[in-house]
């Protein structure tokens, strides 16, 4: 009996979830005059805290505000893990992902992207004494990388054989690797980048390999199907791009006036397509 | 919105992650209760030692461990202690499964906390006069409790000490911070790969609900088998 229950409880509950209607999103957004923007925060300086202010500051952050100012509604960010950041927005808890999100074809089966809003490459660092060389070198050895993360699958789909070990954050993948638990460690090279500018005097004890595993264009999340919201937020873009406010993003967070000191800006806010 | 898709539960790549998360978790299991109990037992001892350094070592063990969360205890026993142990010994730790023997240590020790308070009631509960008497007959504190004080507190500790076990069981999820491929971890795996969250969580949450039952199910057989008797 107790089982019966049970086994309709569940059948209501999946009905009840996949029987949610779909109201326009962008209605919504407006009326309840504010955007959700779902962030990491961790991640800097795509989002994080800002250690001086307390305050959640980032070029994704930046990214979000411009698309909440041109809906005229107040954004609202909400920090969110990793791997719950496609979860999230697809069961609508946000309205648009600045989550350091790589745009893949296999994530178009379940949200959409925006304009590529940045392109960065994924690079392993290992100790400076470390035998490997590169990236092949790497088989059956312990990898460190963050969960959810599509360095995760990069890392496979690069070396089969690695023994890919995955935490909650890539802090924490670095430090595993930093105290040997792992040969290298994974990232996005605008990531490792900072990484080693934050290493001070220790940088030269790492090194970057080669090889790129593969080249991430990041956009914003979107939920499936909302081509009213995904319009605003490619115009947002667009505008961005012409006026030159986001160039001018690039070189405040990336550029040479950033302690990252990135090349030029290589790329545009044009596209909304990836390669396979 | 997608439907349940009870296949992917049933076989393939998929179903192999879960499965091998499941053994990998029942495996934490194991040897976390192989080192929560017997070092339960100790501090227990301690904390009714009649001699007060042993006492105080006790206590503090209970209370320092209690107040830390698992979540913290894993973090530490992780990143922290392999860090202060002799680099030969270190590295001889980090070709291993260093993530697996980690939680396990975490989850024995933090449990051990726990059950060392229930067997110290069990203990306590076993009526004064019991410990007078044989020690009137002459027996040492020692004889006097294995062979009087214990085999009593037994029936009276063992059903709380299987809730404990119960506790542990659930614990071992948490081991998925430190990157050990546990069952919460191959779940996260699985949703990051497939996006199939409902289904690698509906998977680990009946696999959850399972072992606890059985667990259960043991501790009320043994109440059941082996009532407490009437002193």
């Amino acid at each position: 009996m107790k089982i019966r229950t049970l086994a309709a409880a569940t059948i209501a509950a999946i009905t009840l979830v996949s029987g949610v209607a779909n109201a326009d999103q962008l209605d919504d957004i407006k009326k309840k005059g504010e955007l959700v923007v779902g962030v990491l925060g961790t991640d800097e300086p795509l989002s994080f805290i800002d250690p001086k202010s307390r305050e959640l500051v980032g070029y994704d952050v930046d990214l979000g505000r411009a698309v909440a100012q041109k809906l005229g509604v107040k954004p609202v960010f909400k920090q969110i893990t990793l791997a719950a950041r496609i979860p999230e927005l697809q069961q609508g808890h946000i309205d648009l992902l600045a989550a350091s999100l790589t745009h893949n074809k296999e994530r178009e089966a379940q949200i959409d992207f925006s304009l590529t809003t940045f392109i960065t490459g994924q690079k392993v660092m290992t100790k400076a004494n470390s035998p490997i060389k590169d990236v092949s070198e790497l088989a059956g050895k312990r990898v460190a990388t963050a969960k959810g993360s599509s360095m995760e699958v990069n890392i496979k789909k690069a070396v089969p054989t690695a023994n890919v070990i995955s935490f909650d954050t890539s802090p924490q993948a670095l430090v595993a690797m930093q105290q040997g638990k792992a040969v290298a460690f994974v990232n996005d090279e605008m990531s490792l980048v900072r990484a080693m500018v934050q290493l001070g005097d220790q940088r030269k004890d790492y090194k970057l390999l080669p090889t790129i595993i593969s080249i991430e264009p990041l956009a914003l999340g979107i939920k499936k199907g909302e081509a009213g919201f995904k319009k605003v937020v490619d115009d947002t873009l667009r505008e961005m791009e012409a006026s030159g406010k986001a160039e001018g993003l690039y070189e405040q967070w990336f550029g040479q006036k950033s302690s990252l000191k990135m090349d030029k800006r290589a790329f545009k806010f044009e596209t909304d397509k990836v390669a396979e | 919105m997608t439907s349940f898709d009870p296949q992917m539960l049933l076989s393939g790549q998929y179903h192999d992650m879960l499965v091998a998360g499941l053994k990998m978790s029942l495996q934490y299991l194991f040897w976390a209760f192989w080192i929560a109990l017997p070092l339960g037992l100790v501090i227990a001892l301690f904390r009714l030692s009649p001699y007060k350094p042993l006492r105080w070592i006790g206590a503090t063990y209970v209370e320092v461990i209690r107040s830390i969360p698992l979540l913290a205890h894993m973090l530490f026993w992780y990143f922290g202690v392999p860090e202060m142990l002799p680099v030969s010994i270190k590295e001889m730790l980090y070709e291993g499964p260093v993530e697996s023997i980690c939680a396990v240590v975490a989850l024995g020790v933090y449990t051990a906390a726990y059950m060392a308070e229930d067997i110290r009631s069990g203990i306590r509960a076993v009526p004064g006069v019991q410990m007078e008497a044989a020690r009137a007959l002459g027996l040492g504190y020692m004889k006097t409790m294995c062979l009087v004080i214990l085999p009593q507190a037994f029936r009276l500790t063992v059903p709380p000490l299987i809730s404990q076990t119960l506790n542990m069981w659930k614990g071992t999820s948490i081991a998925t911070v430190i990157g050990a491929a546990e069952m919460m971890y191959q779940a996260g795996q699985v949703e990051s790969q497939s996006f199939r969250s409902f289904e690698a969580f509906a998977f680990a949450s009946a696999s959850y609900l399972v072992v606890s039952l059985i667990i259960t199910g043991i501790a009320v057989w043994f109440q059941h088998r082996y009532p407490v008797r009437t002193m």
